[in-house]
């Protein structure tokens, strides 16, 4: 360990018969006191701490109350499948043996998930009792209406464009008059649902900088504030890593309580709501229930926010620290 | 054990804190340096403690080449170096035991009991033993310099370099200091203390270094220098 004198550990005979082995665990028991001590400092002074970690915890509470949302969000989207449903109309003059075969052709293709059938007099007593038109419709020889067939695409094939391809093969099929398909209402949904994504995931972004940014000002503040206890180290020859060991690890603990906090709210926000929205939905006669954070959530909102801390802290601590020098005055 | 060839140290500023300085501590050796304030003293314990580069010159401790050494180097460097400051710099927050403790927590290759046999064993030294649990501020200005001196001897370095130790200190705890260091020179330490307390330098038959506006200007047994200066 000595760079200028190579036999001065081994001169006192009793003094230094440290392993291989031992030193590791040494080294490793100098980090683990470290770790413990970095939370005693904590400990010691709360109230700056406290407030750091408030803001982180309300910083943190944002985007993961954002991922709740998209997370319910994307179990209501489950709903929105039929809204790339494709009406097929056939020719009006194929016999229907014609018909159930092109049904059976187009049920068995891999884009397609369901199909659904409504012959021609189904679609007519439809029409009669939904139109209000049912005497008129006795006026007629023969029965206007073509046989439709409802297709659902799979879930792969479920987008705009996707869709569009899917209904232009179908409409290439000889039996087939024409197809019709919601396009332009699917496009927009899927423009809002990235439009809100999008928007989520800025602002989420924003929230994680800032995140940053406070630990990193925290710790940089603290470092200041032990400016005498870092130079006394330096002088009596401590490496850097040995130095910023303890502010890091004050990060990530800032990362970990501000996480924990962050959870709790979430959790109480949502008791807070949950009662209102199953409300709305039993108005809106729609089965839901709101989605909180499961336990693999909460494990990975916590490993993220400490990786902040760690991050926001390694950020400023490097610069920092090399920026204290000892003074002897 | 120490030697500076030709060292000069420029500040940023353009004030000439040392000039071409030579001279050489054997190893075992325990010489005073001394200077009015602002003579160099401080700056040429800086140079040895790499707290500050030479401008010009070289710095070698123990046949090494200090001069240039990498700055990731510096603090293994230092905990061969025992140092000893006027401001005694303790951690506040820290007992007593836990601060004479630091060099050997920092250099991570002792044992819980090795670090406690050496501890008390410093603390003996000083004479210290039965306030391990206090805090540096319970502790009068001589207590804290002996904490200091406990703890920059702990690890047994070859060097100890001391700046003003006795600078806050009445001359009985002064001398009582000094003889703390003869004590450690006696079992072979090579011992660097730079001080302006003339009186305390004249009672010893040491070798003394005489700074004057960053020249040495006198090299030699402390009766002759003293009574130069005045």
């Amino acid at each position: 360990m000595s760079f200028l004198f190579k036999d001065r550990l081994s001169r006192g005979a009793h003094t230094q018969k440290t392993s291989f082995y031992q030193r590791i665990v040494g080294a490793i028991t100098g980090v683990f006191r470290q770790w413990l001590a970095s939370l005693g400092e904590i400990w010691r002074d709360p109230i700056p701490s406290i407030l750091t970690i408030a803001v982180l915890g309300v910083s943190l509470t944002l985007p993961a109350t954002l991922y709740v949302v998209v997370k319910n969000a994307e179990s209501v989207k489950g709903n929105w499948d039929s809204a790339s449903e494709i009406s097929l109309f056939f020719q009006t003059d194929i016999s229907q043996k014609q018909v159930q075969r092109t049904v059976k052709e187009i049920e068995l293709m891999t884009q397609v998930q369901k199909v659904e059938f409504i012959s021609s007099k189904q679609a007519l007593a439809e029409f009669e009792s939904l139109s209000g038109f049912g005497e008129a419709l006795q006026y007629l020889d023969d029965n206007p209406l073509p046989d439709v067939l409802l297709v659902t695409p799979q879930a792969t094939h479920s987008s705009p464009t996707f869709a569009a391809e899917l209904l232009e093969e179908l409409e290439s099929l000889n039996e087939i008059e024409f197809g019709k398909l919601d396009i332009e209402w699917l496009r927009r949904l899927e423009a809002v649902v990235k439009l809100i994504n999008d928007a989520l995931t800025s602002l989420a972004l924003l929230l994680v900088v800032s995140v940053v940014l406070i630990v990193g000002n925290t710790i940089r503040l603290s470092i200041i504030n032990q400016r005498e206890q870092i130079e006394v180290l330096k002088l009596v020859g401590a490496t850097d890593a040995f130095i910023h060991r303890p502010f890091l690890f004050t990060g990530v603990w800032y990362g970990f309580f501000g996480g924990v906090i962050a959870w709790i709210a979430i959790e109480l926000m949502l008791m807070w709501i949950s009662l209102a929205i199953e409300h709305l939905a039993q108005l809106y006669q729609a089965d839901f229930s709101l989605q909180g954070l499961g336990a693999s959530d909460m494990l990975y909102l916590l490993a993220i926010s400490m990786g902040l801390g760690l991050l926001g802290s390694w950020w400023v601590v490097n610069r920092q620290i090399k920026l204290i020098e000892p003074q002897t005055t | 054990m120490i030697r500076l060839d030709d060292v000069s140290k420029t500040y940023a500023g353009g004030h000439q804190a040392l000039q071409k300085v030579n001279f050489h501590l054997e190893a075992g050796e325990m010489a005073f340096l001394t200077g009015h304030s602002g003579a160099g003293k401080s700056t040429l314990l800086k140079l040895i403690s790499l707290m500050e580069r030479p401008s010009a010159g070289q710095v070698w401790i123990n046949k090494h080449n200090i001069t240039t050494v990498a700055r990731k180097h510096i603090p293994f460097i230092r905990r061969d170096i025992g140092m000893i400051f006027q401001n005694y710099r303790l951690l506040q927050e820290k007992t007593v035991f836990d601060n004479v403790a630091l060099p050997m927590i920092i250099a991570a290759c002792y044992s819980p009991k090795e670090i406690r046999r050496r501890v008390h064993a410093a603390l003996d030294k000083v004479g210290l033993l039965d306030k391990e649990r206090y805090f540096p501020k319970m502790l009068s200005g001589g207590e804290q310099q002996r904490v200091g001196i406990a703890r920059a001897v702990v690890t047994k370095p070859p060097i100890l370099l001391a700046d003003e130790p006795t600078g806050n200190l009445d001359p009985k705890l002064s001398l009582e200091i000094i003889k703390l260091f003869e004590e450690f020179n006696q079992v072979g330490v090579s011992v660097l203390i730079a001080t302006h307390d003339l009186g305390l330098i004249a009672r010893m038959k040491y070798r003394s270094l005489t700074l004057k506006q960053g020249r040495m200007i006198n090299d030699g047994l402390a009766h002759v220098e003293s009574e130069e200066v005045r």
